[in-house]
């Protein structure tokens, strides 16, 4: 059972939590991991393998709908992804739809201020489409690494 | 007259010299024209200003300074007796005369001059040191009066923003409501147009056969109500009841535009403030593509969250919950057939892994139902609830929840509620099913877990809010603290519960037999029905039903608001008694589209909160539709 024992010496850094990064919020994966059985990870590996196909599937739409300029949609996207990549404890991904469901919603990033002018918010979308991608492939990363050592 | 300065000079110990030298000044004829008594005696006039200032003043005051004499008079308490110059009654001693008086400064009275004394300079300034802290004082007072009040206004038209959003989204459900119930009307009547058909078949296969197999069905499928018509003998009885049933309610209470209306009304005024749902979620009724999650509502920007009580969860809320949902209708507007459709993509997994955890619960374990749109999180919530040994079943949400309920076949002691789902979002969905089961527990689950966005969870009958992502320990807490009846030393209590599921089982009794048929209609007939439901149909079959639930719906939402906001206004801090001027202001204008029922009692609130007089325009609040305009004018 290595993966077991990777889990409770996350602290010591051996191998697995402590390599996930500043990008995945360890606390939050971990509440993840206790969801598997005892031998397998095969739980959060589907979890996390799931998620990163519904992002898959969420930018697409996400790209679709910034070319028909529908900001709504953006900002629906953005908030069912903000929901699952917040579960998985991916703090800057997160962040990151957080913006766009707030763009979408003709806000500044924060949700606060409007912002009238929807090319502006359209655009802001675009860049921060880039940075949420960015960081879904870097999460991407270290997650298969986590599994495939674990 | 003459010989005044030797009188004056036997009482020089009292009178002052000031006042001795402008009588004796007076006294002197040859000033005549330049000062002298005034008419009566009464006064003195100084005629020439300029003369007296330069002859006279010198001589007798050792000094040529008007102003000073003037000062000096004012020391003594003289004062200068104004001219109506606004009246333009030009002054009896010319248009430059300056006039003095004082009661006791008098020409033959010279006696009287001892009277006379200098103001008491000395304890005049402490009192005007003491005196100007004080109003200084008044004045912060006033400012943080008017601070607090500015506030409580800010609080109030927030609050009220607040109630015009959840009208909306409860004006939008009632009239989903009413559009469900004359879905089922027509579910119904088809039905029993087609029972009619087939009954009329046996009567009639008896007598000559009137009817071939094949057209009885088409009819049962097709206009139900030229089919009632042909039927001239006697019907099965219970056939008849149905019938009877059906006409009867559809006979009272014909359409009732007045819901539709007040929504658009609503739909109007959008961008003041929008319901909260989102995008993906609107409620099939209102198309208004305005009317969507909050997005540019005002609440955002008057919003000052620290002020006053509602800021995070507030438990009073959940006092009032049970009051929001309507009370069914007396012959049960939500028949138990499901949604055929929804029922199958609903996953049953139970108990598939072994707990990890100890045993929370007694011998009864809580059956939940998880509404998540996300399949990660639904899949992450049902594990976390498998292995607190609940029995898990998901809706992808709200209207497939509403039809999990609906259908009655799984007994849920809670239920886990995402807010932002497509079809149907989780607080409409949380207004329907507690209509059906008042008592389960509903627990919002959502990252949108802003004040007000929580304020409204409970508004609207939610009772917890489990913030996403959620945590292990959060949603263990949140399962004991509504399932008390379950926990591992609560047996007793946890089987009374489960003989008392939702409450919801009564109203099948009281439906008219063939209802059962119904649910053995496909989803696609019953998604054809909903469409033909348009006025086109007979007009009985569209609008039976459907107003006693309006009707019954109505009122109690408006008596919920009311308590949700007399509570917290009870204890809050501030005493308002804003003049009501000031208070039109900042209210919005008293001819608010507030719906008829509703108004009167919202407008009571409202001047009850501020202290006003209760029937502040009580006639013009009931007004519920204003012209678009002035709708739109009390925008803030």
């Amino acid at each position: 059972m290595p993966d077991r024992h990777d889990e409770e010496h996350s602290e010591e850094g051996s191998v697995g939590l402590a390599d996930l990064g500043d990008s995945i919020d360890v606390g939050t994966f971990e509440q993840i991991l206790e969801m598997d059985d005892d031998d397998d990870r095969d739980f959060s590996k589907s979890i996390v393998f799931g998620f990163f196909d519904q992002a898959e599937e969420t930018f697409v739409k996400m790209d679709t709908a910034l070319e028909k300029k529908d900001l709504k949609e953006l900002s629906a996207l953005g908030h069912f992804l903000k929901g699952s990549s917040a579960t998985l404890g991916l703090n800057n991904v997160k962040d990151s739809c957080e913006k766009i469901q707030h763009y979408g919603q003709k806000k500044d990033e924060a949700g606060t201020v409007d912002e009238k002018d929807e090319d502006v918010c359209l655009s802001r979308i675009k860049e921060t489409l880039v940075t949420v991608k960015d960081d879904v492939a870097d999460a991407e990363k270290v997650l298969r690494k986590f599994y495939a050592d674990s | 007259m003459e010989k005044g300065p030797d009188v004056a000079g036997s009482s020089a110990n009292n009178s002052s010299d000031f006042v001795r030298k402008l009588y004796k000044m007076l006294e002197d004829p040859s000033y005549e024209s330049i000062v002298r008594w005034g008419e009566g005696g009464e006064s003195f006039v100084v005629l020439e200003n300029e003369k007296f200032t330069k002859s006279i003043l010198p001589k007798h005051f050792k000094h040529s300074n008007f102003a000073s004499f003037v000062r000096q008079l004012n020391k003594y308490d003289f004062h200068k007796v104004r001219q109506n110059n606004e009246d333009n009654v030009p002054s009896q001693y010319g248009p430059n005369a300056w006039e003095f008086k004082h009661p006791e400064f008098q020409a033959n009275k010279k006696d009287s001059l001892d009277n006379i004394r200098r103001k008491a300079p000395a304890p005049r300034k402490p009192a005007q040191t003491v005196e100007d802290p004080f109003p200084q004082q008044q004045l912060e007072l006033i400012q943080s009066q008017l601070m607090a009040t500015q506030q409580q206004l800010q609080h109030l038209s927030e609050r009220y923003e607040d109630i015009a959003q959840g009208h909306i989204v409860l004006l939008q459900q009632v009239v989903n409501l009413q559009k469900f119930v004359k879905n089922r009307d027509g579910v119904m009547q088809r039905v029993l147009g087609f029972l009619h058909s087939v009954d009329s078949q046996r009567r009639n296969s008896r007598v000559e056969g009137q009817f071939s197999n094949g057209s009885g069905s088409s009819l049962g499928q097709g206009d139900p109500m030229s089919n009632h018509g042909t039927i001239d003998d006697h019907p099965a009885s219970p056939l008849q009841q149905a019938s009877d049933l059906l006409d009867e309610f559809s006979a009272e209470n014909l359409p009732n535009k007045d819901l539709e209306h007040m929504t658009q009304v609503y739909n109007l005024r959008a961008d003041y403030s929008s319901p909260p749902t989102d995008p993906g979620t609107v409620l099939p009724p209102p198309p208004d593509p305005n009317l969507s999650y909050p997005t540019g509502n005002d609440l955002d920007n008057n919003m000052v969250y620290p002020v006053g009580h509602t800021n995070g969860i507030d438990p009073v809320h959940s006092e009032h919950i049970n009051n929001i949902p309507y009370s069914l209708p007396p012959n049960g507007m939500l028949p138990s057939a499901p949604m055929p459709e929804a029922v199958l993509e609903d996953t049953l997994i139970l108990g598939r892994k072994k707990s990890l955890t100890e045993p929370i619960w007694g011998i009864n374990k809580p059956t939940v139902l998880l509404v998540e749109d996300d399949k990660m999180c639904a899949r992450i919530g049902a594990r976390f609830l498998q292995q607190y040994e609940c029995g898990v079943e998901i809706a992808r949400d709200g209207l497939q929840a509403v039809n999990r309920m609906n259908s009655g076949t799984t007994t849920f002691n809670l239920i886990l509620m995402d807010i932002i789902m497509p079809n149907l979002d989780g607080v409409s969905a949380t207004v329907c099913i507690k209509e059906m089961c008042p008592n389960i527990p509903i627990i919002a689950m959502t990252s949108n877990i802003r004040a007000d966005d929580i304020d409204m969870y409970f508004r609207y009958g939610m009772n917890d809010v489990l913030p996403k992502p959620f945590t292990k320990e959060g949603m263990l807490k949140s399962l004991q603290k509504h399932l008390p009846d379950f926990l591992k030393n609560q047996q007793f209590q946890a089987q009374a519960q489960i003989q008392h599921p939702g409450g919801f089982s009564t109203p099948t009794t009281t439906h008219p037999p063939p209802l059962g048929l119904s649910m053995q209609l496909s989803a696609s007939q019953a998604k054809s029905i909903k469409d033909e439901t348009s006025p086109g149909k007979s007009p009985a079959t569209v609008t039976s039903w459907h107003s006693p639930s309006a009707m019954t719906g109505q009122s109690p939402v408006g008596n919920g608001q009311v308590g949700f906001m007399s509570q917290p206004m009870r204890d809050h801090p501030y005493t308002m008694t804003p003049p009501h001027p000031s208070q039109q202001s900042v209210f919005p204008p008293p001819n608010v589209p507030v719906g008829g029922p509703r108004g009167g009692s919202h407008g009571r609130v409202m001047s009850d909160l501020s202290g006003g007089a209760p029937d502040d325009h009580p006639e013009k609040r009931q007004r519920m539709y204003p012209p678009p305009n002035q709708a739109a004018g009390f925008q803030q």
